[in-house]
């Protein structure tokens, strides 16, 4: 009798938008696929910096374009974005929007509906470019979509049970999307064992609004580990420029550190793990030029992190989704710095370095001590504490405590801790960098502070 | 030490020892549980009190009657933790309405009065005293804004105070309530004889059936043929329960249990029989499903088992129609994203896989346009049960 999770599988896939799904089919394409559709074998065998831009559009056509402006401009990662009903697993909506965009020429989704166009057509287009895809959605039960993608050939997955719940979702039940990505993490496990492994990322910008580094690496790392339990041997941790130079080499430094000591602690000392780096996410300039500043300036930080990909934004942010062309334009710009920046020194900032591998570690102690029998559990009775707390999460399950504001530096420092388990002497630290002017209300300055790059 | 679960229906009770589950129609002319000891004393016998666990629907369960300040909170608050907690919801009152309401005729268990946040004042007034003057009910629970207690606690004789169950960021605060309904169930069964002379061979305290349902949940797809999210459905003889995964609905209710519970109090194949009729019969879609089953509309009054088993797969559409988007009420169901409906009850003893199987597909394909259907499972040994009790 098959396991409990291939039968689980074969109800998922038994589905109305769903051809037949051919499971000894799907399992012989991944054994025999090229080992440059895997991110993790680019991974081992690069010694460069990875480009991934993002992008996705409805229809095959369009998305083939794309991929060809892309590989045009010598891209290393080619995204594959999903557009919003396929991530709240609407299936009929997207249905209906893709034959419009069909049929009129005009985008009636913001990215591929994959699941509609299923994975006997998207493969081909993905084996025709022989390139790593990455799968970027944002979707708290990906089951059906990463069995479609997989499937198809792409071969690293985004996102995870916190990353793509609080940030993306209001009232999905957080405890559901902790098994759905349970499942996900299973089927990547079970398919590495065929080929290459697949590469799982967690996506760190989270609300991308003024996120203190110890949360977001906790919440990494904690990704992280539920996905190593899993036997996923080939992980990205990530995180976004945040606006301070400083902070940012001082989040990779300890992101690496981290990240490598706790998936040792947990017995995964075989499992790699990468570090992204994902450009500026928050509001951007409307004026173009200064946008190719900002991400010229982010190029340079990524090289100083040592990342080993990049997720680049285009001079467009402001205006809504890129062309193709200037989704290209980025993409060979960024290649371009990056050929400039060979032999960076190594710089940080240790009392800073020690504060933040306190604050992680603190909060990740009280996570752990939590009573629960499993680690998934214990992460959610740790979100329902506000012992992690997303600022700006949508979500009704975020404590929405925890307040943060930029010091004169522009570091992000956390003014208010909820319930965030940091020792005093940690909160001390932060508050003694935070300067408000005299007079200065807490809600402008944070106001300005999400508004920088503007 | 294993231990021996035993679940007491109103039809026939179940007992469950090591895995294996015995069945036994139950003989109405003896008490619950010299019924038992007749049919299974040399099991019974075998086991310490503390290591015997039972559960009950036999007593009909609690009654309630909800008093509420709004639609959006308060009453779909209180619904919500009634219903989990194995409550049947004789009715909700909106208060800024409540001198237009009717007054239930049955007496109730317990009532429920909930309203604001607690920094919110002035409430509830004297058209609540006015409209509990003509209720006859036995409890009266107060879960409301803490600035309205003194008005209850100081008009109303026995009234029981408890946190509020919104919180001042509107979320849901449902263990206070959870714990008194609970016990109060149990208080309950105390009250009731026959169920009370149980405790002769359980320390455990007894539960409601729906309640240990509804805690079964999390396990049910480690152990059976079933993907989240699912629902299962219980089609008894009064009433039908549904349990739901929460990732069907799109409320702001986030609850300890990753399942919610919802009763369609006059829907059953024998004592609400009428009642079931009736509603099939002003179901447009009925008569489409009569002639896809091959019967005519004559078989609803007739008393064949043929009609039983008609009946039955009527119940089935019904249910899935009640909670399908074309038919707004207190829970509509996402059910294109239904990955399975398991179905337990008496009917799993009536109609074959192939017939449930049937009737699911000529919903999903006359309802939702669909050409696929979750897959069905019937708990045919009733099994579910077990894995909340233990």
């Amino acid at each position: 009798m098959s396991s409990l999770l291939q039968r689980e599988r074969e109800i998922i896939v038994k589905n109305e938008y769903i051809d037949r799904f051919d499971f000894d089919e799907v399992e012989d394409f991944i054994k025999g696929a090229s080992k440059d559709l895997f991110i993790s074998h680019k991974f081992k065998t690069s010694s460069e910096m990875l480009v991934q831009p993002r992008g996705g559009f409805p229809t095959y056509d369009k998305v083939f374009q794309l991929y060809k402006e892309f590989k045009d401009a010598n891209v290393d990662v080619l995204p594959l974005t999903i557009d919003s009903n396929t991530r709240l697993n609407d299936y009929a909506s997207a249905k209906k929007m893709l034959a419009l965009s069909e049929e009129n020429d005009v985008d009636m989704l913001n990215g591929y509906p994959l699941v509609n166009h299923g994975y006997r057509t998207t493969r081909k287009m993905i084996t025709h470019y022989n390139t790593p895809v990455s799968l970027r959605h944002g979707t708290p039960d990906a089951r059906l979509l990463v069995e479609t993608a997989l499937a198809s050939g792409i071969f690293e997955i985004e996102g995870g049970p916190i990353t793509y719940l609080l940030p993306y979702s209001k009232n999905f039940p957080m405890d559901k999307a902790f098994l759905y990505w349970k499942y996900v993490e299973r089927v990547c496990a079970k398919y590495s064992e065929l080929n290459e492994p697949i590469n799982r990322e967690s996506f760190g910008p989270l609300s991308a609004t003024l996120q203190a580094p110890a949360i977001v690496i906790v919440i990494q790392i904690l990704e992280m580990l539920l996905s190593l339990e899993e036997g996923v041997k080939s992980f990205s941790v990530s995180f976004s420029q945040t606006g301070s130079m400083l902070q940012d080499i001082v989040s990779s430094n300890v992101i690496k550190k981290l990240s490598r000591k706790y998936a040792d602690q947990f017995g995964h000392n075989d499992a790699t793990i990468n570090l992204v780096y994902h450009q500026w996410m928050g509001a951007f300039p409307y004026n173009k030029e200064y946008s190719d500043s900002l991400i010229n300036t982010s190029t340079v930080i990524a090289a100083m992190v040592g990342a080993d990909k990049i997720i680049t934004k285009t001079r467009n942010e402001a205006f809504g989704i890129p062309t193709k062309e200037a989704n290209a334009l980025a993409v060979a710009n960024v290649k371009y710095t990056l050929g400039m920046l060979k032999g960076v020194p190594q710089v940080s900032d240790e009392e800073e370095e020690e504060n933040l591998t306190n604050e992680v570690d603190e909060i990740l102690e009280a996570v752990f001590n939590d009573k629960a029998d499993t680690l998934w559990r214990k992460v959610f009775n740790s979100i329902k504490k506000g012992y992690i707390d997303i600022p700006f999460s949508p979500h009704i399950i975020n404590a929405n405590e925890v307040i943060t504001i930029r010091d004169p530096e522009s570091n992000i420092r956390i003014l208010k801790k909820g319930n965030l388990p940091i020792s005093d002497k940690s909160f001390a630290f932060e508050q003694s960098k935070i300067k408000l002017a005299e007079g200065e209300r807490v809600v402008d300055k944070i106001i300005k502070d999400i508004g920088i790059m503007l | 030490m294993s231990k021996l679960f035993i679940d007491i229906g109103s039809t026939y009770f179940k007992v469950a020892q090591d895995g294996k589950i015995d069945q036994y129609f139950r003989d109405f002319n003896k008490n619950i549980l010299d019924d038992l000891n007749s049919k299974c004393s040399d099991i019974i016998s075998g086991y310490k009190k503390e290591d015997i666990n039972i559960c009950s629907s036999a007593n009909g369960g609690l009654s309630t009657l909800i008093i509420g300040l709004t639609n959006s909170f308060s009453l779909t608050y209180a619904i919500n933790i009634a219903f989990n907690s194995g409550i049947n919801i004789i009715d909700t009152v909106l208060y800024p309405k409540i001198e237009s309401e009717p007054v239930p005729s049955e007496e109730i268990d317990v009532v429920i009065v909930v309203g604001g946040i607690d920094s919110v004042e002035k409430i509830f007034d004297e058209k609540l005293l006015n409209y509990l003057e003509k209720v006859n009910y036995q409890n009266i629970v107060y879960v409301g804004s803490a600035k309205n207690r003194g008005f209850l606690e100081e008009n109303l004789e026995n009234v029981v105070v408890l946190e509020n169950i919104i919180s001042d960021k509107l979320k849901i605060q449902e263990d206070a309530l959870k714990g008194y309904l609970t016990d109060l169930y149990q208080a309950d069964i105390v009250g009731k004889e026959d169920i009370k002379q149980l405790y002769e061979i359980t320390s455990n305290q007894i539960f409601s059936t729906p309640y240990i349902v509804n805690r079964s949940l999390p396990k049910i797809n480690e152990r059976l043929d079933v993907a989240d999210p699912f629902i299962v459905v219980d089609i008894g003889g009064a009433t039908t329960d549904i349990h739901y995964s929460r990732d069907l609905v799109n409320d702001n209710i986030i609850s300890e249990s990753g399942y919610d519970r919802l009763v369609f109090k006059k829907l059953g194949v024998y004592k609400s029989r009428d009642s079931l009729v009736h509603t099939a019969k002003n179901n447009e879609f009925v008569f489409e499903l009569l002639e896809h089953l091959n019967v005519t509309e004559n078989i609803l009054e007739e008393q064949s088992e043929k009609a039983t088993r008609t009946l039955m797969q009527l119940a089935i559409f019904l249910v899935l129609y009640k909670v399908s988007k074309h038919h707004g009420q207190y829970v509509e169901l996402n059910l294109d994203i239904l990955n399975s409906i398991v179905l337990t009850g008496g009917i799993t003893k009536v109609l074959t896989q192939e017939e449930v199987d049937d009737i699911v597909l000529f919903f999903y394909k006359k309802i939702l346009q669909f050409h696929h259907a979750p897959t069905t499972l019937l708990d045919s040994n009733y099994e579910i049960w077990t894995y909340g009790i233990q």
